[in-house]
């Protein structure tokens, strides 16, 4: 029964060793075929319910699959959930998706993928999916299904009422990080090109704005440094307001193949799962965070801890940042993070040269209330080290949705296409000649940010909304209302704080007209809108994303879009043509014939892929990172890694899997310098105090959960994985002062709103603070609406709440 | 709404006037183009150098030996991708799952010098207690002494000769469940669709052809491995009797835990606490083989519900079986003890007894297949049941037939012991059903004083309803007390200050908290039928009313605390 050639060994000799010696003997046959017989009267081996999980040779490179979903073609495409991109293997039969597993040869995955790329065909499956538009009936008040030609009649009539009326200025769009890169770029050149719209903004703001405009000020553009392999080839890897074995497990995945026995360092308020695994947990108190890496910064210095040659080479304005953080000195920063002097101690010794260090982070950062500053204060601390373009370097900053950064470079939205500054002339010619239009129709003024649109709204200056791929009703900050109460006295003065919104219901009701473009006709947003376009979902449709290492990676379209559902490149298609503007994007034919003008568009910049020939290039190449230069045109792209000197030539006809930038420590700065950029820290904004003694912690809550569950929700087997309720993370000393115990429903409350959610009592969460998952759309009526001045994130991660038990509970 | 005119030469569709834009970007819509853009040519059709090699054994189990999956919990984090894997490979339905994924939390008191935390302690000079929380995946632990298959009366589990691997066959399920009842770790599990219960099968085809099961291959921190373990040692690690907890299980494979691992290990494994996991079933129930490798101190851990006992499945058809089987077997029984040979008593109580087996047949998701049911019979309490109970309904139809077939009246004796000796055997035979589960609140101690009480109350109150006397309504009234007093004792076991929840005191906490109304239920209609009207009855108040009232209340309270009997039952169980 035993075929392999080592079964005869003996036990002794099936050693580790051996095993590697197994590997190369292919193929490995454990040989034995579980026992098995043929029906008797009184005994069924087999037969019909046995059938249906019978596996088979999947062919493809698969190994066994379930026979009934035997694939007949396998084509592999980039995950639409996080930032991490994995690739997928699309198992095909009649061309239509049937099953999928991870692509054992992408180079982001290595054939691994976390729950929700497994499940990702299931939500498009789903019964509540958007059919047919719908439009709002004026007397029975509900949506109502109509046709395409109507809507975008509606569409266009009632946008250029309110333009005609209020001007263009009165209107705008929130869009999102889970389109096409191809789309953005559409929605955001047909909104500020052709449709002569303004503002406009995406929930990339509330995950990836901050580290968007830190590299921008500290590096001269956003230009996250690494590649994946740098997980792996970090001596020490610091991760700051991360948890990647929940929200990046793929990513967690490349830090447990490090092989150079790696310190791992966590600094989160929370024992999360990550810092579990840690070498090194810090439990800071919340949003100390700054002052902790400003006292990091000063011990370096002032041990001589830092890399000065490359200081001087490579950066601006360390002299004043040196003396700027004395002030932070081990007892000071001690005694506002809680941590011992020793483990501040302990922390700047590990990040000192002379190792590889890496800085990870990721919303712990983004999400706070000074958080640019943040960001670049673990900037800060890779440059004092000279821990940049190196293997095993870099501040790094970990994305979010699966094409945040395609958003951040090609949405036209707070830059102007391919990185581009709408107010710099050169730019703006150079665009205009790209795109064949006149230069006039290029806004020179910036759009509002997403807060500031809501507060448009509130002030009657924004009449009319489009909401695509996104779900404010639910994922918006501080949602509830402040009731009677007068502004709180700290910090409301302050730059980026403001009094919070008025509940984001009662301002869409605000509207003339709202209009949301979604997959589902169900999401907390789309119920309140006036006309819904259905939309097409990723795996419905082509394009690409570029995920947190800046890779290009492609989505294909291998299933059908439910009833009249149209790709949002599509939609965008009908809408320039219904609008009137349709010669303007007559080239704008095809995703791909978009991501052409897109290439074009880079040509130049430090995000240059002029040298990606088209989608089957990307997708020979398991996808491309940027920058990737068409031969010969050299441009002021810096420093590609694995240590290929500078001077190489960019262009090869196969790019290495893994590139970082800055190898030649040459910035995209005027200078070519990178920069420290520093403030003091701010206390947040809703502190707590006697009535609200908690401090409220938000984020994920496993990693079978997406944002809004608007598809994660859709599939019975990720739902099972997560909690059936809300739970309340408590420490068990507050749980027994409360005198709350495991299971009880607690009544949580900030001075914006309230909710009650189930007790889960763990050690985990240090004493005075609490934790509650952001899938459920209760979290956002407590959060308090601050916002970081530069990058206009919103601060989920900090606010006050107080915990009692709810009257039933009371009564027990 | 006014017609838009569109000018738009930029777009074909509105120019070709046939088909507008809208009809042409919807056909474009439903065309799929993966296969015809990317085609991938997949020339090789064997998966070359697969990444999971390291994590299958050398060769397969030698006889004493065999596969079982070894998880490594300083790897695991979490990300639960093994179940959706398993799900999706395995072509599962919806929501169905052979692995879960449970957590553990707790506090450990670390020392200043522990392994595992010399870092994290660098700053400190002193033990401290450090907040702690361990994720868990488990499947099925192909134990060496499957309770699944030991209970399965139709034979539909296989443990196979070589492999070890414990499998479901999926065609010969009767839909009975009992599988789930007797594996400690819930691991069958219902599909109400297909009335059969289905599990983990550890991939036992691509073992055989050197892949690794779906869980394996798709740990992205290579946490889960396949491993063969020589049984003899597993049940020496297990049961204690050799080597005590420090004693690793019995793997032959090398450790390899720290060839990939970030940590330098400076505990060697055999400094381990435990082999098995804190907070969960014994393993000396069933010996699972699944092993599980920490460095942590885990000990000490808990599950988040802990001390959150859920109510269980009533099982509807599996209470009216018993109380209405016991109520038959009690009134005929009654009817031959006391002597009375009641026609219409002895005619209610088959029908009760019959109307509790046809509720058994709703318990069942393949009832035409039930006919094999005896075939367990070398190991299944459950099949030994049903053999008593039709040993019952032959011997009592026999029995209250025998008066019109004049040649059987002259064995009346001997028919009487047999129904008697069926009788017994066959309640005898539902109690351990239930304590052969292993499961605290139903072991022999709890279940016989209720079952056979129910089959003494229940007959009693037949028998007074239908031939009321003072000695059978005295007799109703001890006896129902006596088995009220049975049932309160678990309750003591309700107060306890202790950190640590039995499986007992889940149950007491239950039944005086979620399932207090149900308590009440039964204590008030025992109290009634069996106590007030009893004594009604004792001091000479008999009426027809009066006495069926006392059996319908007497009926009521039996079925209030089976409900309490299946649905305060709180076995342990793996971490959620």
């Amino acid at each position: 029964m035993m075929s392999t050639k080592l079964s005869t060994q003996g036990r002794k000799d099936a050693t580790a060793q051996s095993q590697e010696e197994l590997c190369d003997s292919a193929p490995l046959r454990l040989g034995v075929e579980s026992s098995s017989a043929a029906n008797t009267l009184f005994r069924h081996w087999t037969g019909p319910l046995t059938a249906d999980l019978v596996r088979t040779p999947g062919e493809f490179g698969l190994g066994q699959v379930p026979a009934r979903l035997k694939p007949d073609a396998t084509t592999t495409m980039v995950c639409g959930f996080c930032s991490t991109g994995c690739g997928l293997n699309v198992h095909l039969k009649d061309g239509q998706a049937v099953n999928l597993s991870a692509t054992t040869d992408y180079p982001v995955n290595l054939g691994m993928a976390c729950p929700k790329g497994w499940e990702a065909l299931t939500p498009l499956a789903a019964p509540d999916r958007a059919t047919t538009p719908l439009l709002r009936h004026p007397k029975t008040g509900r949506l109502e299904p109509t046709d395409w030609d109507h809507a975008m009649q509606v569409f266009t009539l009632r946008f250029k009422a309110i333009m005609d009326q209020h001007g263009p200025e009165s209107v705008a769009f929130l869009s999102t990080g889970q389109i096409c890169t191809e789309e953005m770029a559409f929605l955001g050149a047909l909104w500020k090109f052709g449709m002569g719209a303004l503002h406009c903004d995406s929930n990339t703001r509330q995950c990836m704005a901050t580290s968007a405009v830190a590299y921008k000020q500290s590096f001269g553009f956003d230009a996250p440094p690494f590649t994946y392999a740098d997980f792996e080839e970090s001596d020490v890897l610091v991760f700051i307001g991360a948890n990647p074995c929940v929200a990046h497990p793929i990513m967690w995945q490349r830090v447990l193949r490090n092989r150079r026995s790696p310190e791992i360092i966590v600094l989160d308020p929370r024992k999360t799962e990550t810092a579990m695994a840690a070498t090194l947990h810090l439990p800071l108190a919340p949003k100390s965070d700054l002052a902790l890496l400003y006292g990091v910064a000063h011990l370096l210095i002032q041990n001589g801890w830092v890399d000065k040659e490359f200081l001087a080479a490579h950066t601006n304005g360390f002299a004043d940042f040196a003396e700027f953080v004395r002030q932070f000195t081990p007892d000071a920063v001690a005694a506002q993070s809680g941590l011992t002097v020793g483990q501040i101690y302990r922390l700047a010794e590990s990040v000192k040269p002379g190792k590889r260090v890496s800085f990870w982070w990721t919303m712990g950062v983004n999400q706070g209330h000074e958080s640019t500053r943040t960001a670049q204060a673990v900037i800060n601390l890779a440059l004092l080290g000279g821990h940049i373009g190196k293997p095993g370097t870099g501040a790094n900053s970990i994305t979010g949705q699966c094409n945040a950064m395609g958003s951040r470079l090609f949405a036209n939205v707070t830059s102007l296409l391919g990185g581009h500054d709408f107010a710099n002339p050169e730019h703006r010619k150079k665009i205009a000649t790209t795109l064949n239009i006149p230069e006039s129709v290029i806004p020179m003024k910036p759009s509002l940010a997403y807060d500031q649109i809501l507060d448009g709204i509130a002030a009657g200056k924004i009449k009319g909304l489009w909401v695509i791929a996104t779900n404010p009703s639910h994922s918006w900050i501080g949602r509830g209302e402040e009731r009677g109460r007068p502004r709180p006295q700290h910090g409301l003065a302050d730059v980026g704080v403001r009094a919070p919104q008025a509940g984001l219901d009662t301002l869409f009701a605000q509207l003339d007209f709202l209009v949301v473009q979604d997959m589902y006709h169900t999401t907390d947003t789309t119920q309140r809108a006036d006309l819904v376009l259905p939309a097409a979902g990723w795996g419905e449709k082509e394009g690409t994303f570029i995920n947190s290492e800046r890779r290009i990676g492609l989505v294909k379209k291998v299933s059908r879009a439910p009833g009249e559902a149209l790709a949002d490149f599509h939609i965008f298609r009908l809408v320039a043509h219904y609008w009137g503007c349709g010669a303007m994007f007559s080239e704008w034919t095809s995703p791909e014939a978009a991501f052409q003008i897109l290439k074009r568009c880079s040509a130049g910049q430090p995000c240059d892929i002029t040298g990606i020939e088209d989608y089957r290039h990307l997708d020979r190449e398991g996808g491309i990172q940027w920058p990737w230069v068409e031969q010969g045109l050299g441009s002021g792209v810096s420093g590609l890694g694995n240590g290929a000197p500078p001077q190489t030539p960019y262009a090869r006809p196969h790019p290495p899997s893994h590139r970082r930038l800055f190898a030649d420590g040459q910035f995209f700065t005027p200078d070519r310098k990178a920069k420290f950029l520093f403030d003091l820290p701010r206390e947040a904004a809703d502190q707590p105090c006697e009535k609200f003694p908690f401090i409220l912690l938000t984020g994920r809550g496993t990693s079978a959960q997406w944002h809004t569950l608007t598809r994660t929700g859709k599939s019975d087997i990720l739902r099972q994985l997560a909690p059936s309720e809300l739970l309340l993370e408590l420490n068990p000393d507050d749980a027994r002062r409360l005198r709350l115990r495991a299971g009880d429903t607690a009544r949580v409350a900030s001075r914006r709103g309230e909710l009650t959610a189930r007790v889960h009592v763990t050690a985990t969460i240090r004493p005075g603070q609490v934790y509650l998952p952001m899938h459920d759309a209760a979290t956002n009526r407590l959060t308090f609406p601050a916002f970081d001045p530069h990058s206009r994130q919103p601060s989920y991660k900090f606010c006050a709440v107080s915990v009692h038990r709810t009257d039933k509970e009371a009564r027990r | 709404m006014p017609v838009l005119h569109h000018a738009d030469p930029g777009n074909a569709a509105s120019s070709a006037g046939a088909q507008t834009l809208v009809d042409a970007l919807l056909d474009e819509q439903r065309r799929l183009t993966a296969v015809e853009a990317f085609a991938r040519a997949h020339e090789r059709h064997e998966i070359v150098e697969p990444h999971y090699r390291k994590l299958l054994p050398a060769s397969a189990p030698r006889p004493g030996e065999q596969y079982a999956f070894e998880v490594d919990l300083d790897k695991c984090s979490g990300c639960q991708a093994c179940v959706t894997a398993c799900h999706s490979l395995n072509g599962l339905d919806d929501g169905e799952a052979w692995r879960e994924v449970g957590a553990l939390f707790g506090e450990a008191l670390v020392p200043a010098v522990s392994s595992l935390f010399t870092s994290a302690s660098a700053g400190f000079t002193s033990n401290r207690v450090v907040p702690l929380q361990q994720i868990v995946t488990t499947a099925c632990h192909h134990c060496v002494e499957p309770g699944c298959l030991e209970g399965c009366p139709v034979l539909a589990y296989d443990k196979d000769p070589v492999t070890g691997i414990v499998r479901h066959l999926d065609d010969q399920c009767i839909g009975c469940s009992y599988c789930i009842l007797k594996c400690p770790y819930d691991v069958p599990k219902y599909s109400a669709t297909r009335g059969i219960v289905r599990k983990c099968d550890m991939c036992h085809g691509r073992l055989a052809v050197g892949e690794a099961p779906a869980c394996v291959q798709a740990c992205p921190n290579e946490a889960i491995r396949i491993s063969v373990v020589s049984l003899a040692q597993v049940k020496a690690t297990l049961l204690g009797v050799s080597g005590g907890a420090g004693e690793k299980m019995g793997n032959r494979e090398s450790e390899t835990v720290s060839a990939s691992l970030s940590h330098p290990p400076t505990l060697s494994l055999s400094h381990l606490p435990a082999a098995w996991l804190p907070d969960s079933p014994s393993p000396s129930i069933t010996l699972p083989t699944t092993r599980y490798v920490t460095k942590k101190p885990t000990a000490d851990l808990r599950a988040a519900d802990h001390s959150l006992p859920k109510p269980q499945h009533p099982h509807w058809p599996l209470i009216l079986m018993l109380v209405l089987t016991q109520a038959g077997i009690g009134g005929l029984l009654a009817s031959r003890v006391v002597g009375t040979k009641s026609l219409p008593l002895e005619l209610a109580s088959l029908s009760l007894f019959f109307a509790g087996l046809t509720a058994s047949v709703f318990h069942l998701g393949q009832p035409l297949k039930a006919w094999r049911v005896w075939l367990g019979w070398r190991t299944s309490w459950l099949s030994r049941e049903a053999m008593a109970l039709n040993a019952f309904a032959g011997a009592a139809t026999v029995a209250v037939t025998a008066r019109w077939l004049p040649p059987l009246t002259n064995y009346y004796s001997l028919i009487t012991s047999a129904v008697a000796t069926a009788a017994l055997a066959a309640v005898f035979a539902q109690a351990m059903v239930y304590a052969d589960t292993q499961r605290a609140f139903w072991s022999l101690r709890h279940t016989a004083p209720r079952f056979f009480g129910s089959t003494l109350v229940l007959g009693l109150g037949l028998a007074l309803a239908f031939q009321p006397t003072a000695p059978l309504a005295i007799a109703l009234l001890l006896a129902m007390l006596l088995k009220l007093a049975c049932e309160l004792s678990v309750l003591k076991h309700a107060d306890t200050d202790s950190e640590r929840w039995t499986q007992l005191r889940r149950t007491a906490a239950l039944q005086t908290g979620a399932l207090r109304p149900v308590l009440g239920v039964r204590l008030l209609s025992a109290l009634i039928g069996g106590v007030v009207f009893t004594f009604v009855i004792a001091s000479g108040g008999a009426s027809p009313a009066l006495v069926f009232a006392a059996l319908g209340f007497c009926l009521l309270g039996e079925l209030a605390e089976r409900y309490l009997f299946f649905t305060s039952v709180a076995p342990d169980k793996m971490p959620v």
